[in-house]
C-alpha cells in the first residue's frame, strides 16, 4: 500500500573523510529493505507525470509497484523494456531535472527516488545473474556501429535483437565511450561498464576495439561492407579558453585530466604506466559534471586545496546537484562569480597562479540563466599549481574531417532528420555527435530510435 | 586480439628494431602516419613512427628510454603486444616535388627517413636526398636499416667525424640550400635540432615539414595533451599532424611541455627496476 508519510529514503554513502582517499564508489545503493520502503511512497498516479520527464519513457509507476511488492525481477523486466542500461542511468542520469522533477510528491515533499530505485533493480539483476529472455531471428544484413558510448551500445543491442549482424568499432583500447574514459570510477565503477560490454559480446555483437574508422578503415569501405551504419562518435574534442598561459605545464583540459585518471588509471601509477601530475592547489574552470568529476579526482589524487572557479553562482551550475553537493562534502571549494583572464607561469614554464576577474549577474541570456558581466578593475591573482579547463567539449574532428560529404551543423555536430538519418544513404547518427554535450539517457534513446529507423530502412529499402 | 612480435633486436646505440604483425595497419601506413602501441595490459599508449611496412608486418626503431621501452626490450618472453593502432595522423601528399630532402638525427627520424626515402624516390620526377646523423661510428645502424640504398643521394654524418662527414646534417644541408638544390625538406628526430633546422631554412623560403613528438595520451584528438601552436593557432599533433611546417611552430612551447613528466618517468623507471622488469 502506498504510504506518503514515509520520508524519502537516504542512500548509504561512503563518509566524506573516507572517500577523499579512494576511488571506490561513493554511493552504495539501497538495500532491498530501503528500496521497498522507498517504493511504497509512490502513489501510483493515474496520470504519471514522472514518465513525461524520462526521455525513454520508462513505465515508472509499474516498475516501482513491482519493487514495493518485492518482485524485483518483474521490476527489472519492466525497466528493461525501455532502458537497456539501467545500472548506468540509475547512477548518472540527472534525475532531479528529469523524471523526479515531475513527480507529484515533489510539490509538497520530496519526490520518489526513481533513479535510486532503478539502480537498485539493475544491481539486483546483476547479482542474481538475471538475463532477458528473447529469441533472435537471424537476418543476413549487417550494420556497422561506430563508437561504443551509450548511443552505440543501445543501438547495437536493438539491432542485434532485430536479428542483424552487428559489428561495433571503438577507437580506444576499451569500449564504453565517456562511461569508460570520462566518468570516474567513484561515480560509475568500470566493472559495471565492462559488464554491459560483455553482454554485447554474449548477444553476438562483434566488438572491435583499437579500430579507428576513417584511419584504420576508410568510411567508404565501411559503407561498402555493411548495409547500414550508425555513427555514435560522441563529442570528445577538448575546448580551451584561448587565453594567455595555456602553454604552461600543469594546465590540462578536463578530458586529459580524466582520461589519464580513468581510462589510463594514473591513480595507480606506477603500477599502471601513465602518470598524472596533480599539484597541491588545483583550480578547475567550469561547474558542469565534467568539472565536478575533475575536481573530485584532484581531491583523490592528493591535492590539498581544490577550487571550482565559476563565473555564475551555485544556483546556475549545470552539474547535477547531488554531485555538486558530494564535491563540496569532499572539501572542494566553490568560488562563484569569477572568470579567468590569464594563467601565469614560473620562469621554467609551470603554472604559478591564475588571474581572475570578478563577475556580477545581469539579465538572463538565451539559455535563461543570468548573464555574468565582468566588474571593471576587479582583477586579482590566485596562487595555483594546476589548472583544469572544464568548459565542455565539441565533436571530434578525427572522423568528420575524413568524410566531408557528411552534412554538419554550424556547431560541427552531424545533421540528422527526426529519424536520425544523415544526408548519406544508409547512414544514421545519434548521441553527442548529433546533440553536442548531452546526457547518457538521451544518447541511449537516440541509439534505440536509430535502430528502429535502420530496421525500417533495411526492411523496405526506402528512406 | 594480441599482436605477434616477429623480431626484436639491437641495431645501434640504445636503439632496437621492433617488428610486429599487424596486416591491416601495414597495408595502410603512408609517410607521415604513426602508430600507437600498448605493450602490456596496464601499459600506456605510446606513439611510434614506422620504418617499414611489408608483408603484413610493420617495423619500428625504438629507443630504450623509459619504463615502457626498456621493459619491452628486457622482456624475453614477451611475444605479443596488447595493441597496435593505426595508421594515426595525417599522411603527407605523395607527389612530385623535385628535390626532396629528408634529414634525421634520432631514432624516430631515422625510421621516417627510411620510409620517406623508399616512397618518394619511386615517384617520377623526384630526386630523393637523404641525410642521417649519428653521434659516432659506434651508434650507426647496420646498412640495411639506413636510407642509403633507397635514395638518389645520401649523406651520413657523425658528430665526431668517425665515419662519413663530420658534424650535424645542418651543416651539409646549408651547402645544398646555398646551391639551391632543395625543393622541399622533411625532418624528424631531435626536437631542438628541428628548431635549428627551421631557423636555417626560413631565409631560403624552402618548405620545411617536420615531425612533432609532443606527448600523447589517447592519440585520437580527445585530450589536448599533444597541442602545438602553428602561427599562434592551436593544433593537435595526433590528428592535425604529426608533421607541421617547422617555420611556423612554437618550438619553445614544444620543448618545455615535452619535459613535463620527467620526474614521474624517473619514478616509473625506479619501480620498473625494483620489479626487475627493466635493465
Ligand atoms: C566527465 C563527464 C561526465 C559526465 N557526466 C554525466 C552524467 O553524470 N550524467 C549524464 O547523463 N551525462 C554525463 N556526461 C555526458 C555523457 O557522458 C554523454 O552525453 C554520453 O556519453 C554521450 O554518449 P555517446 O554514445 O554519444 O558518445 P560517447 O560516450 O562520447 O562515445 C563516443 C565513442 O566513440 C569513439 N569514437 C569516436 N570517433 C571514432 C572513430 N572514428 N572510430 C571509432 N570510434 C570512435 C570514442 O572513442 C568514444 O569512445 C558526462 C560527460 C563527461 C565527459
Ligand atoms: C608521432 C611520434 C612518433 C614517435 N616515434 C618514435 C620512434 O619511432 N621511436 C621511439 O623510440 N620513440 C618515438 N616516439 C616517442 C615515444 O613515444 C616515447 O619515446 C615513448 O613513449 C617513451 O616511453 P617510455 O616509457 O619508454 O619513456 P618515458 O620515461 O615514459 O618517457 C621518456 C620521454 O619520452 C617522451 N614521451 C613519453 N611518453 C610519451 C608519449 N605518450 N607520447 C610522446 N612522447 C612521450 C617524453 O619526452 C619523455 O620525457 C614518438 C612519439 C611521437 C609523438
Ligand atoms: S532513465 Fe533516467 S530519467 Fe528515465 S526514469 Fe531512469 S533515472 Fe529517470
Ligand atoms: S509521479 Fe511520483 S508518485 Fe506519481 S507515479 Fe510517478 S513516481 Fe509515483
Ligand atoms: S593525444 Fe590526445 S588529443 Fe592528441
Amino acid at each position: 500500500m502506498p504510504n506518503i508519510h514515509i520520508p524519502r529514503q537516504e542512500m548509504p554513502k561512503q563518509a566524506p573523510e573516507d572517500r577523499r582517499d579512494n576511488f571506490n564508489e561513493v554511493a552504495l545503493g539501497f538495500t532491498a529493505e530501503l528500496a521497498q520502503k522507498e517504493a511504497q511512497r509512490c502513489i501510483q498516479c493515474k496520470k504519471p507525470f514522472c514518465i513525461d520527464g524520462c526521455p525513454v519513457e520508462i513505465d515508472i509507476p509499474a516498475f516501482i509497484k513491482f519493487i514495493s511488492e518485492g518482485d524485483f525481477e518483474g521490476a527489472l523486466k519492466k525497466v528493461r523494456e525501455e532502458n537497456l542500461l539501467p545500472g548506468i542511468c540509475g547512477r548518472v542520469c540527472p534525475q532531479e531535472q528529469q523524471c523526479e522533477i515531475q513527480c507529484v510528491l515533489g510539490k509538497k515533499q520530496e519526490p520518489v527516488a526513481i533513479g535510486r530505485l532503478e539502480r537498485f533493480v539493475a544491481d539486483w539483476g546483476k547479482q542474481t545473474g538475471f538475463d532477458d529472455e528473447f529469441h533472435i531471428e537471424e537476418k543476413k544484413k549487417s550494420v556497422a556501429v561506430v563508437g561504443s558510448g551509450p548511443a552505440s551500445i543501445s543501438c547495437a543491442i536493438d539491432l542485434r535483437r532485430f536479428g542483424y549482424q552487428v559489428t561495433l568499432f571503438e577507437a580506444l583500447h576499451k569500449a564504453g565511450g565517456v562511461l569508460q574514459y570520462g566518468i570516474p570510477e567513484f561515480r560509475l565503477p568500470k566493472k559495471i561498464v565492462d559488464f554491459e560490454i560483455n553482454n554485447l559480446d554474449e548477444l553476438g555483437v562483434d566488438v572491435k576495439i583499437n579500430t579507428v574508422i576513417g584511419q584504420h578503415v576508410e568510411f567508404d569501405e565501411l559503407r561498402g561492407f555493411f548495409d547500414a551504419v550508425f555513427l555514435g562518435t560522441g563529442a570528445g574534442a577538448p575546448l580551451f579558453l584561448n587565453i594567455e598561459g595555456e602553454k604552461l605545464k600543469g594546465l590540462y583540459s578536463a578530458n586529459e585530466f580524466l582520461i589519464r585518471t580513468n581510462l589510463m588509471k594514473a591513480y595507480k601509477f606506477p603500477e599502471y604506466d601513465t602518470p598524472i601530475i596533480c599539484g597541491n592547489k588545483v583550480g578547475v574552470i567550469g561547474a558542469g559534471n565534467v568539472a565536478m568529476d575533475a575536481a573530485r579526482c584532484a581531491v583523490r589524487l592528493g591535492a590539498d586545496e581544490v577550487y571550482i572557479l565559476y563565473r555564475r553562482t551555485k544556483k546556475q551550475a549545470p552539474a547535477r546537484l547531488e554531485e555538486l553537493e558530494n564535491a563540496l562534502e569532499e572539501g572542494v571549494i566553490l568560488k562563484e562569480l569569477v572568470n579567468p583572464v590569464r594563467v601565469l607561469g614560473t620562469d621554467d614554464g609551470w603554472v604559478r597562479a591564475i588571474e581572475l576577474i570578478m563577475m556580477e549577474l545581469g539579465e538572463p541570456d538565451s539559455s535563461g540563466r543570468a548573464r555574468p558581466i565582468p566588474i571593471e578593475n576587479s582583477e586579482f591573482e590566485m596562487e595555483l599549481d594546476t589548472v583544469v579547463v572544464a568548459l565542455g567539449t565539441k565533436p571530434n574532428r578525427l572522423f568528420l574531417n575524413k568524410v566531408p560529404e557528411l552534412e554538419t551543423t554550424p556547431w560541427g555536430t552531424i545533421q540528422v532528420d527526426e529519424r536520425l538519418k544523415t544526408n548519406m544513404e544508409g547512414v544514421y547518427a545519434g548521441g553527442d555527435a548529433v546533440r553536442g554535450n548531452a546526457t547518457v539517457i538521451l544518447a541511449l534513446g537516440d541509439g534505440r530510435t536509430a535502430a528502429r529507423s535502420i530496421h525500417a530502412y533495411l526492411q523496405n529499402g526506402k528512406h | 586480439m594480441k599482436y605477434n612480435i616477429t623480431q626484436k633486436k639491437d641495431i645501434g646505440g640504445t636503439d632496437y628494431l621492433l617488428e610486429v604483425e599487424a596486416p591491416q595497419v601495414a597495408e595502410r601506413i603512408r609517410p607521415g602516419n604513426f602508430v600507437v602501441l600498448i605493450t602490456v595490459p596496464n601499459g600506456e599508449r605510446i606513439p611510434m613512427s614506422v620504418q617499414k611496412a611489408e608483408d603484413g608486418k610493420i617495423a619500428m626503431f625504438v629507443k630504450k628510454l623509459g619504463k615502457t621501452s626498456r621493459a619491452l626490450d628486457a622482456c624475453g618472453e614477451c611475444t605479443t603486444l596488447e595493441a597496435v593502432v593505426g595508421p594515426m595522423g595525417k599522411p603527407v601528399e605523395l607527389k612530385k616535388f623535385g628535390n626532396v630532402v629528408f634529414v634525421s638525427d634520432l631514432v624516430c627520424g631515422h625510421a621516417e627517413n627510411y620510409l620517406f626515402s623508399q616512397v618518394f624516390s619511386k615517384i617520377e620526377g623526384n630526386h630523393m636526398i637523404s641525410m642521417q646523423t649519428f653521434p659516432t661510428k659506434d651508434e650507426i645502424y647496420p646498412e640495411e636499416y639506413l636510407a642509403k640504398g633507397l635514395c638518389d643521394e645520401y649523406y651520413l654524418t657523425t658528430k665526431d667525424g668517425s665515419v662519413g662527414l663530420k658534424g650535424h646534417y645542418l651543416e651539409k644541408l646549408k651547402e645544398l640550400l646555398d646551391e639551391g638544390r632543395c625543393d622541399i625538406i622533411f625532418g624528424g628526430g631531435d626536437i631542438p635540432s628541428l628548431h635549428e633546422l627551421a631557423k636555417l631554412t626560413r631565409p631560403y623560403e624552402v618548405p620545411t615539414i617536420v615531425t612533432v613528438r609532443q606527448i600523447m595520451v589517447d592519440a585520437t584528438g580527445m585530450c589536448g595533451s599533444c597541442r602545438v601552436f602553428v602561427s599562434g593557432e592551436m593544433k593537435l599533433s595526433c590528428i592535425d599532424g604529426p608533421m607541421f611546417d617547422a617555420t611556423k611552430l612554437d618550438f619553445e612551447d614544444i620543448i618545455s611541455r615535452l619535459g613535463m613528466f620527467k620526474e614521474a618517468e624517473a619514478k616509473a623507471m625506479e619501480w620498473c627496476k625494483q620489479q626487475q622488469e627493466c635493465k
